[in-house]
């Protein structure tokens, strides 16, 4: 389904034809409708190549048509292909991905390579966020392994002209769409079932096959039980890998977690790895080589951006490198220099094609400015930079700092003498933004605070000093009704009370994070409070009494009671272990990607939101993440710091 | 077999234990027959609601004690259902509306006019009042309390209230000043040994005056909890003897030991389990108010006379925001953070002074 008949690629490479092809023909026009022109034109192609879109987003170009595509028509100039489709790597060295990740990747796949031998379902869910480089790599390393591919794409039925040409026996049958889950379905079972025909041109192509699933039919995100009943049926007649890529998002629905939760991948035995950000040390090292490598070839025409727009790139991009390949080529156009006035107080940043002279000189002024100017650094095409909750957590709890004198002395004069326990080095990090980017409300911000800050702190006298700054915070959001305007508040009073409170910095090393109990207790509390007032109601006690007294010496006499529900109860409620334990709450280790809690606003939501939480965050690590005591261990770590810098 | 609390509570104000010349005033005050609003206060385990019950009964007869729970919904204006139990005879309705939390205004003025809007059907032979009885009335919310003053007035005619709490100091001006206030003491330890005792001889067991004393002791002179400990040592141990251990709850057994953690040793980890153990009485129903006031009690036992002053100044301000505050745990840690620092330096301080 996935591969194309001759006939449509025709038709296909036609119907690109008439639009009009991208960037390097903005002379004399303005610049936006340029920029916009040239968007447009790579979206169209993008919706016209229909099935073959995702594979040329990142993965290799899928050869057999790109080269008939190129073959037929008039070839694209070259400056029209876009340089993530010309860079997209050819081998595993060229991948930007951890080592590591591709090799357990391709253990997998060379695992389950053999058909005959396998028991029950090959499946793989590739996760992580976009632009690292899954597809890429499931991409290489199946051409790597003589896998063919087999893709699923979601039929589009908005235009019946256009379908016409898709390969969808059941749609020409019957004459109307059947549904896409349907068609997936459909699609599976064939995939599984059939060969591919051999063509006459298609000579050594192997029998091993791969099932790549990353477009899902929309119906499955509302109910992902039937994606479910589909991949129980698979699983069971399977005779060949299905890897599924998914995702990831910072905010807490992860469409990985809704689509395959942690029963169903129990269940069906799927294998699950997530791959992290593109580090920026391996981003550069891309970038560099695609620069080069453009401008040995446009011959002057492009000119390379020097080392410190690359690396401005590099953290604007956020550990996405496809982002960051699309803004380097549209930085580095000639014809940037013409749009300069319209990207106004942005040129020192995006003008680099002005002659080296001005651009270096603007670069060093932006150098001076580089703390104050973070923010706005993103340059063209720079994402949204967010932080996995565990990151940002770490960010405030690891209180990071300046760490010579040299720098505070430009801050005007210093604290007078009798303040001076209160001097601190500047912070690496602004508080809010931390706050702002981990996409929590303040208060779960401050729970989760709270629940990690005793591990990072040494002395007693700090602590009450962050305590107190806690307390502060609470008592500030706890009011609805001015909830609105000091609501900001709240989260800064404790962060910043607790980076302040910190002062001796000990360097603690790694800690595990744990998810705020609280949340838990307080649901408890309030469950138990209702439970003994209806229980025992007829004892007439307000609940203070009934809780603190009557319940307590209930569970030390032997009065009969009514019911088997009042004696359960008692035994749960009016007894404490009295041994020096750890109490029976358990620490839930908070994961390296984990979403935190949604927003909470009423009472209600907070009882149901905690009990969905608690169900749907199965703790534990996920196979994928490092174990304590490899190697991995400490190359990821230090990959941990390395971000920190970064932002 | 019910509890000896029950089993023994006075039914009439001529068979109450203590506070005598109480009952005489208030058989009184039922028949001169204009009988105001009532405001009965006093500390828990004192026989507020004991000594209600029998004003109720000396006003209508043995039938106010033919009670029966109902589950009522209540619709609020805002389409919210609320869900209340109240206990009711024919004559009273008994009810906690703080257990509707935010919405307790609505309970009021839903109940008190449903309850006043039905009149009684034979009144020759009975009151022209219903009576109706709100308990924890210190616990309601100001507009709550608005809600009250206004409905007292408007239906005086066919309803009275009858407010029970524990203090005054949170219930408006204008409502005290509408109710007759009847302040219900604890009783002395003699009237509490006293009760012990004679209880004890209903049951056929003898007690020996000085376990009356322990108990009365332990329990704080609060009746309810002193004849609950009492049957608890008869569960214990019968035949008594004058010096065993009085049982006490877990919870106080716990929090115990909790403060002597938080004596013991003062450092970030120790605050750690200190929390987790607080969590734990927390699950346990123990409200956190009572955990704070429980807490501080057992640490100033463990302090110096100079500290306590310090200590229970830090203690009101974090009882304070306790109140104020949504989230309880951060004030209950931040004042074990703040008793451990000031019992480290002052232990620190003393250490030096040693010294030299």
């Amino acid at each position: 389904m996935s591969k194309l008949s001759l006939g449509q690629k025709v038709a296909q490479s036609k119907v690109n034809r008439w639009v009009d092809p991208s960037f390097t023909d903005l002379s004399g026009k303005s610049a936006l409708s340029g920029v916009r022109k040239g968007r447009q034109a790579r979206l169209s192609k993008d919706e016209l190549c229909g099935s073959n879109r995702s594979k040329k987003r990142r993965g290799e170009a899928s050869t057999s048509s790109s080269t008939t595509c190129l073959d037929r028509g008039p070839p694209l100039r070259e400056q029209d292909e876009p340089w993530v489709d010309r860079h997209t790597p050819r081998c595993q060295a060229e991948l930007a991905v951890h080592k590591k990740k591709i090799e357990e990747v391709e253990n997998w796949m060379r695992a389950h390579a053999d058909t005959k031998a396998l028991k029950g379902g090959a499946v793989l869910l590739l996760t992580g966020p976009s632009g690292c480089g899954k597809s890429a790599t499931v991409q290489v390393l199946s051409r790597e392994l003589g896998f063919r591919v087999q893709e699923w794409t979601n039929p589009s039925s908005v235009d019946p002209d256009v379908n016409i040409f898709d390969s969808e026996p059941a749609w020409r049958l019957n004459g109307f769409p059947s549904s896409q889950s349907a068609q997936f379905q459909d699609f599976l079972l064939r995939a599984n079932k059939y060969n591919c025909l051999q063509m006459a041109g298609d000579g050594g192509s192997s029998d091993k096959k791969l099932i790549l699933v990353e477009d899902f039919p929309n119906q499955f995100y509302r109910h992902p039980g039937s994606l479910h009943d589909i991949l129980r049926r698979f699983v069971k007649t399977s005779r060949c890998p299905l890897v599924f890529i998914v995702s990831d998002s910072l905010s807490g629905d992860s469409s990985s977690r809704f689509l395959f939760p942690k029963e169903i991948q129990e269940e069906l035995g799927i294998s699950c790895i997530s791959f992290n950000p593109v580090a920026p040390t391996t981003m550069m090292k891309v970038l560099v080589r695609i620069a080069t490598l453009e401008a040995g070839k446009s011959g002057g025409r492009v000119s390379v951006p020097d080392q410190s727009v690359l690396e401005m790139l590099c953290s604007g991009s956020s550990g996405d490198i496809r982002s960051a390949i699309n803004s380097l080529q549209f930085s580095s156009l000639p014809d940037m220099s013409l749009e300069k006035g319209l990207w106004g107080k942005k040129k020192d940043r995006s003008a680099t094609s002005l002659g080296k002279v001005t651009s270096t000189t603007t670069m060093r002024k932006r150098k001076n400015k580089e703390t104050k100017e973070q923010e706005e650094e993103q340059a063209i095409g720079g994402k949204d930079a967010s932080l996995f909750l565990f990151r940002a957590l770490g960010k405030i709890l690891h209180c990071k700092r300046g760490n010579t004198e040299g720098a505070g002395g430009c801050h005007g004069p210093g604290l007078p003498s009798h303040l001076s326990q209160h001097h601190r080095q500047t912070l690496l990090v602004d508080p809010e933004v931390v706050v702002e980017r981990s996409h929590m409300s303040g208060e779960f911000f401050n729970l989760y605070l709270h629940q990690n800050y005793l591990d990072f702190f040494s002395e007693v006298e700090d602590v009450v000093r962050a305590s107190e700054y806690l307390s502060d915070a609470d008592f500030l959001t706890a009011d609805w009704t001015n909830r609105s305007s000091l609501g900001e508040y709240g989260p800064s009073v404790a962060t910043r009370g607790l980076l302040h409170s910190n002062s001796t910095q000990v360097s603690v090393g790694f800690r595990p994070l744990h998810k705020p109990n609280w949340l838990l207790v307080s649901k408890k509390y309030r469950e138990n409070s209702l439970a003994a007032r209806s229980l025992f109601a007829d004892f007439c006690l307000t609940p203070v009494s009934l809780q603190t007294e009557l319940l307590p010496y209930l569970a030390k006499l032997t009065n009969p009671l009514r019911n088997q529900a009042q004696i359960t109860f008692i035994q749960d409620v009016g007894q404490l272990p009295l041994r020096l334990s750890r109490g029976r709450l358990k620490l839930e280790v908070l994961t390296d990607k984990e979403p935190g809690l949604f927003e909470v606003n009423s009472e209600e939501e907070e009882e149901e939101e905690a009990d969905g939480g608690q169900a749907g965050q199965g703790g534990g690590l996920p196979a994928s993440q490092p174990r304590p005591t490899t190697g991995q261990d400490l190359e990821e770590e230090e990959l941990l710091i390395e971000e920190y810098d970064s932002d | 077999m019910s509890l000896w609390v029950d089993k023994y509570r006075p039914t009439s104000l001529g068979k109450l234990d203590y506070h005598k010349d109480q009952a005489a005033q208030l058989k009184n005050l039922v028949q001169c027959g204009d009988f105001p609003h009532l405001l009965v206060y006093g500390p828990s385990g004192a026989g507020k609601k004991t000594r209600i019950m029998c004003v109720l009964r000396e006003l209508y007869g043995a039938g106010v004690e033919k009670l029966r729970i109902e589950h009522q919904t209540i619709v609020a204006p805002s389409k919210k259902k609320i869900e209340i139990n109240t206990i009711a005879s024919n004559y009273h309705l008994e009810v906690n509306p703080s257990d509707a939390g935010n919405q307790d205004r609505v309970v009021i003025q839903e109940l008190i006019k449903t309850v006043a809007q039905s009149q009684q059907i034979q009144s020759s032979t009975q009151r022209e009042f219903k009576v109706v009885l709100l308990t924890e009335v210190d616990r309601l919310t100001k507009d709550a309390q608005h809600a009250l003053r206004r409905t007292m007035e408007k239906y005086m005619a066919t309803c009275r209230l009858i407010l029970c709490c524990n203090s005054t100091s949170k219930v408006i001006g204008p409502i005290r000043s509408r109710c007759l206030a009847i302040r219900v003491p604890l009783p002395s330890t003699e009237e509490v040994c006293n009760v012990l005792t004679t209880v004890c001889k209903k049951e056929g067991l003898l007690l020996p005056p000085e376990l009356a004393k322990q108990i009365c002791e332990k329990s704080g002179r609060n009746l309810r909890k002193a004849l609950l400990m009492c049957e608890a040592c008869r569960v214990q141990q019968y035949p008594f003897s004058a010096d065993q251990d009085v049982p006490e709850t877990d919870w106080e057994v716990y929090l115990r030991e909790t403060a002597n953690a938080i004596v013991s040793q003062q450092s970030p980890q120790r605050l750690l389990e200190v929390r987790a153990r607080l969590y734990e009485l927390l699950t346990h129903c123990i409200p956190p108010e009572v955990i704070m006031k429980g807490l501080v009690t057992e640490l100033l036992s463990n302090c110096d006379g100079q500290l306590k002053t310090e200590v229970a100044h830090m203690a009101a301000y974090y009882e304070h925001r306790l109140q104020l505050g949504s989230k309880a745990i951060y004030h209950l840690e931040a004042f074990t953070a703040k008793f451990m620092a000031i019992y480290k330096k002052f232990m620190e301080d003393g250490l030096d002074a040693m010294m030299f």
